[in-house]
């Protein structure tokens, strides 16, 4: 796969194939791509998953480190998120520091999960105002065809429900599960040719305008909301999309609770 | 080196606390294709080592400044990913890393076929998705396994493997336990065809035998290895 020289080709392509409610791999507006998840695949981690969606593939891992807990919360622990997207992901990735669409991604998960508050940071604490455990979750791409917020999302959330507190190699107690209540499921939706398409491909982001994602916690409750890119949308796509979007976090959801 | 020498890492019969003997390698596998965005890619497991390398090009090298009018640039990345170790490696800038991909390319360059693709670019990318010894090493030999599978001509494969020395024994191939206590580190980056070497560092302290020693146990090793990349790129997956 090459990045096309001439995406206006590529999007005279798409919206021709929108009008006629057609997608580049003939799949229908709201189908997603073959979704695979595996765990515990890291054996560095403290927990670890491996998302594929088509060609796209992801690794999470979890890391725990000691942190003096903050001045006005000393009872609580921290979650910090970070996304990488390396040059081995694809060919427009550039070495050097994270680029703000890389930052983006980490943060846009990583308020899914926060506000979702299904880590306890209470649970976290060790001694208060002293000690107390820092959930680092570090999202890594390995292949980018389109997608990755996705990706990283399910691949986050299932990490860190099969992550371990290693208290024993920091001398601090018996080492435990760590506390996942709730499983916050990101969705989302690219506009292609002039509509809204649900995990739209590495070329259909190329060709495409502004992006939306929805990230919903059990019983459909909405964690985070962002939008990206340039472009304009309408209360009833977006109602649309969030239709789709109550439907499909269900159906991911119940993949992930029964691995 | 961590050089304490009091800890017994290998017992009376010469066994390692692996169970391998002084010229074993830790178990190796190779899978080819693992990127599918990019041209060329590998998995390579080494002991609990994981490497995955992507090759992408040639393609065209921009800025246009970094262009070469008689042959490609090759750009390597080393980089180990922040759950590759026990520790959480902290993402950024970082000289050791820097170092790798610097004799890497160093290593590669010297095998690649560059003066081919004239103003061109290949870009591998080497990145460490777990870390127990010798990362350097599968990620030198991995990256050479990628850019044959991206189909870009070389002379050879490059091996690189590494002997060290653990209470005073020359041993081939060390694990993260042996790492810690070694006293010596030899990684060799050899041309399993000719013999010849594109890559060499080394740090301790070893007698003129032991260094003899260490490099015959890398030559014999690479040609084991070489035999393992070749299954990986003729037959699809290898063990």
């Amino acid at each position: 796969m090459s990045v096309p020289l001439v995406p206006k080709l590529l999007r005279a392509h798409l919206t021709e194939l929108a009008e006629n409610n057609r997608r580049l791999d003939e799949r229908g507006q709201w189908d997603s791509r073959n979704l695979e998840i595996e765990h515990s695949v890291l054996p560095r981690a403290e927990g670890s998953a491996k998302v594929r969606i088509g060609d796209t593939i992801v690794y999470a891992g979890v890391k725990f480190q000691i942190m003096t807990p903050y001045e006005d919360r000393p009872n609580q622990g921290g979650l910090m998120c970070s996304a990488e997207v390396r040059p081995l992901a694809g060919r427009k990735y550039e070495p050097g520091p994270p680029s703000a669409e890389s930052i983006e991604l980490g943060r846009v998960v990583d308020r899914g999960i926060r506000e979702s508050g299904c880590i306890d940071v209470d649970s976290l604490c060790i001694i208060p105002g002293e000690k107390a455990w820092q959930v680092i979750l570090d999202l890594f791409a390995i292949s980018d065809d389109g997608n990755l917020f996705d990706a990283f999302a399910i691949a986050g959330i299932v990490a860190l429900k099969e992550a371990t507190i290693p208290a024993e190699r920091f001398e601090v107690g018996k080492d435990s599960k760590l506390e996942v209540t709730g499983t916050p499921i990101m969705c989302s939706y690219h506009k292609v040719g002039g509509r809204f398409v649900y995990d739209a491909s590495f070329r259909e982001e190329l060709g495409g305008d502004e992006r939306i994602h929805i990230t919903l916690g059990d019983n459909g409750n909405v964690h985070s909301l962002q939008k990206g890119l340039k472009g304009i949308f309408t209360a009833d796509e977006f109602e649309e999309i969030m239709g789709h979007a109550l439907e499909r976090t269900k159906q991911i959801s119940k993949i992930i609770n029964s691995l | 080196m961590g050089g304490y020498g009091d800890v017994q890492m290998i017992d009376e019969n010469g066994k390692r606390m692996d169970g391998r003997g002084p010229a074993d390698l830790r178990e190796i596998s190779i899978e080819t294709g693992v990127v599918p965005v990019a041209d060329g890619s590998c998995r390579m497991i080494w002991g609990t080592n994981e490497a995955i390398v992507s090759v992408y090009g040639p393609m065209e090298a921009h800025p246009r400044k970094i262009q070469r009018q008689d042959s490609a640039v090759l750009a390597v990345e080393y980089n180990m990913a922040p759950f590759s170790t026990t520790d959480r490696m902290r993402p950024g800038f970082n000289r050791r890393s820097k170092e790798i991909s610097k004799v890497t390319k160093d290593a590669l360059e010297s095998v690649v076929l560059l003066e081919l693709y004239p103003r061109s670019k290949i870009q591998v990318n080497i990145e460490i998705i777990s870390a127990e010894a010798g990362t350097r090493c599968v990620g030198l030999t991995a990256a050479s396994v990628a850019l044959a599978d991206a189909g870009i001509p070389m002379t050879d494969l490059v091996v690189s493997v590494a002997s060290g020395k653990i209470n005073d024994i020359v041993v081939c191939d060390l694990n993260k336990e042996e790492d810690n206590y070694g006293e010596a580190d030899l990684p060799m980056g050899i041309l399993p065809n000719t013999g010849e070497l594109v890559f060499l560092q080394m740090d301790g302290n070893l007698s003129q035998e032991e260094f003899k020693q260490a490099w015959d146990y890398n030559m014999n090793a690479a040609s084991e290895v070489h035999s393992i990349m070749k299954k990986a790129l003729t037959g699809g997956d290898s063990q």
